[in-house]
């Protein structure tokens, strides 16, 4: 048995471990960077996971918190992506839930017809939202992004939550309508408690979405005090023809920390809340 | 990555304390998100919104977007020196956004769907697709000539409509497009880039010794002049000096067959997949023996490998058979929206500007190229003292290139909406790409291009812009 057990390990991990190598050198690679001169960096002879010519240094991070507005990018996307967010799950819970609770063909046209909304590409709905946000008073403005963003999150949200409600079995809620609670409460204190994973998912996800997004980003704000990150490292440390890549790398890496710890922390929910409502 | 196969492997025991970690970690997630959303509440733009003027609050607003230049010292001299003073000196608060290279198309299309957005935006090649949503800048150009004289031609065939009689643009400078080369390699093999033809001589040589040519056919800006240039260089023209579509010629059936024989013998396929940042990184990686770029590539070399600068020297673009046409390599030019709020001080910026353009000849480390030639005096015995130049008096190639061989996107027409259509299609690069890769014959894409460019230009013309 042990035997048996150790060369499944080994399978396991001659699957995985080439998959993780892959997964994982675009960080190191990152990291490697980031610590190098322009000089060492620039010079096809020297070894390229080595370092030479006055690596490994921290001047790219360095011209990154001291040189550019790198930490009010980080905090305006923090920003924008927890108000985003919230306005999600206030509107994609119930969504999704009435939609799981509607029987017949009328709950699953509406599941589909709100998912197609979220594959509507953001490059054909950039112009016209452009007129909206002016007529608004939004234009560079980060509320500008938290008004439009939601328009990609809550239809995901709302389509993935949806297939997570529908594996809650009805009888638990209609326990707790017996003893008494109402609609509200059994939703409180029975379903989305039972739903945890698929709302991290969805907080997860959300997020995600909002920190890799570029196009609205790029069409409403051109103030560099109010960019978020994906736009600002790409204006600040691409200047015409010139890449800053050291601190490209630095400015792509620290974000990119915390959301892969995020993801690995609650991964086990993050899969539960993808594939929740898969099997039914 | 450690981490990451930590959790996965943790015993149920453990799990325990993860689940404890979990709980707490969501609690201080919730509170940071509650903090942070709480804090932007109050702020118009951001965590801490934009920096509010600390002294006696300015009079007028001035917004103007623009490029993040190249040269971080232009952007420096421009936001924190030239703007300040001129701000002060008119009682304004100007604000100076930028943006990449690669988002003014859709930052622009942006501003024109919102109909609103800055007073002064900043394209970098003629955007004469756009006249009907500008004004008509001569008031700025004759403010201008005024002071410094005759606006060069070059500007001025690329802001001036002929046909509407309006200048769509107001260019304050151009950059000239000279031909990078490595001295060391293209003196082993004992030829020097003049011409096209040495150029074809050199580069399979240079290709085996893995330096090779690297002439962009991709759907990017440098690919874009490098070709419009080279085709020149062999009698092949877009239009001609009336704006009539005249690109199946000999001219560029000849161009189309040099440009396959030079990809074939000593160029790689990575050329279709450049972005405009590639020939300079390949160059200043020590890779590519030949390159046709603005100084973009020798500036940076002079920054993160010194040596090598040393080693690429500056030319005009090589001479064909109809002789040494080149391109700017970019062309700045500034528009006032017809919805921009500020008209009045827009122009008075931009009149002023190129007034005094030395600060930005300067500062931009000889970039800007002032498009009205006695803007900047003494251009010549400028180049030849830069002091980070080796060998010595290497820039001063630059103004006989500006002086002689640079031209303007549509030559010998005027730049247009046509050739402004065509150029943002990238229909030059594809045309050549197509011809090197083997899937249409020169004479095929000569023929399908000019009717494609046709088609674009006819539909100009019907809306009575060319």
């Amino acid at each position: 048995m042990p035997t048996r057990r150790r060369r499944e390990s080994v399978l396991t991990y001659a699957v995985v471990g080439p998959f993780a190598l892959v997964l994982a050198f675009p960080f190191y690679w990152m990291l490697w960077t980031a610590l190098k001169t322009d000089g060492d960096l620039y010079n096809t002879e020297n070894n390229p996971f080595g370092f030479a010519q006055g690596s490994p240094t921290l001047d790219n991070v360095r011209f990154l918190f001291e040189q550019t507005d790198y930490l009010r990018w980080l905090g305006n996307t923090a920003l924008v992506g927890a108000v985003v967010v919230l306005i999600t799950l206030a509107i994609a819970l119930p969504a999704g839930y009435a939609l799981a609770r509607l029987s017949g063909r009328w709950g699953q046209s509406l599941g589909v017809g709100i998912f197609l909304v979220y594959l509507v590409p953001p490059t054909l709905l950039f112009l016209p939202l452009s007129r909206l946000i002016a007529e608004l008073g939004l234009q560079d403005s980060l509320w500008a992004l938290v008004l439009v963003y939601p328009s990609f999150t809550i239809p995901f949200a709302t389509w993935l939550l949806m297939g997570f409600f529908k594996t809650i079995p009805r009888e638990l809620e209609d326990a707790a309508l017996v003893d008494g609670a109402s609609r509200i409460r059994s939703l409180l204190h029975v379903v989305f408690p039972i739903s945890l994973p698929g709302i991290l998912t969805v907080v997860i996800f959300s997020f995600s979405l909002c920190v890799n997004e570029f196009v609205y980003a790029l069409a409403f704000i051109t103030q560099s005090s109010s960019k978020t990150i994906s736009t600002g490292i790409y204006t600040e440390l691409i200047r015409g023809d010139v890449f800053f890549w050291g601190a490209l790398m630095a400015a792509t890496l620290i974000p990119s920390i915390p959301l892969a710890l995020l993801y690995n922390t609650f991964l086990d929910r993050f899969i539960a809340g993808f594939t929740g409502g898969a099997f039914r | 990555m450690t981490d990451v196969n930590d959790v996965h492997e943790s015993t149920p025991e453990e799990d325990v304390e993860i689940e404890t970690t979990r709980r707490e970690l969501i609690r201080r997630a919730g509170v940071g998100i509650a903090v942070i959303a709480t804090a932007g509440m109050g702020a118009k733009t951001a965590v801490a919104g934009a920096p509010k003027y600390t002294g006696r609050e300015l009079k007028e607003t001035l917004r103007i977007v623009q490029w993040s230049h190249f040269v971080p010292a232009y952007d420096k001299w421009f936001d924190n020196v030239y703007v300040k003073r001129w701000g002060a000196a008119n009682d304004t608060e100007v604000i100076v956004d930028h943006i990449n290279v690669n988002d003014i198309p859709a930052r622009a299309a942006a501003e024109v769907a919102a109909q609103s957005g800055h007073d002064l935006f900043f394209f970098l090649s003629p955007p004469a697709a756009y006249e009907d949503q500008v004004i008509d800048h001569k008031e700025i150009v004759q403010a201008v000539t005024r002071k410094r004289g005759k606006i060069g031609d070059l500007a001025f065939r690329s802001t001036y409509n002929p046909r509407t009689k309006k200048y769509f643009a107001f260019s304050d400078n151009y950059v000239p497009d000279p031909a990078n080369y490595r001295t060391d390699l293209w003196g082993e093999v004992g030829i020097k880039p003049t011409s096209w033809d040495n150029v074809l001589r050199a580069a399979p040589k240079l290709k085996a010794m893995g330096n090779p040519v690297g002439i962009g056919m991709s759907n990017e800006l440098d690919s874009n002049m490098a070709l419009m240039a080279l085709m020149m260089c062999f009698g092949g023209f877009i239009q001609n000096d009336k704006n009539r579509v005249v690109l199946n010629s000999k001219g560029t059936r000849e161009a189309l067959k040099f440009a396959k024989a030079l990809y074939e013998q000593g160029m790689s396929n990575e050329i279709f997949a450049w972005t405009p940042a590639s020939n300079n990184q390949a160059m200043v990686a020590g890779r590519l023996s030949f390159a046709m770029n603005a100084i973009s590539i020798t500036r940076t070399a002079e920054l993160v490998n010194p040596d090598l600068a040393n080693k690429i020297e500056l030319l005009p673009i090589p001479a064909g058979p109809n002789g040494r046409i080149g391109l700017e390599h970019v062309m700045g030019c500034y528009v006032i929206w017809k919805f921009a709020k500020n008209k009045r001080l827009a122009k008075k910026f931009l009149a002023d500007l190129e007034t005094k353009y030395i600060g930005a000849f300067e500062n931009s480390k000889f970039y800007n190229f002032p498009s009205w030639p006695n803007s900047v005096s003494n251009i010549t015995r400028r180049l030849e003292r830069d002091p980070v130049a080796k060998p010595a008096a290497k820039y001063k190639v630059l103004g006989e290139i500006a002086e002689k061989y640079t031209k303007n996107v549509g030559y010998p027409g005027t730049s247009n909406a046509g050739i402004d259509e065509m150029f943002n299609k990238f229909l030059i690069p594809q045309m050549f790409a197509e011809v090197a890769q083997g899937k249409r014959t020169p004479d095929d894409a000569a023929r399908t291009y000019d009717r494609q460019i046709r088609e674009i230009f006819q539909k100009w013309r019907d809306l009575g812009k060319v």
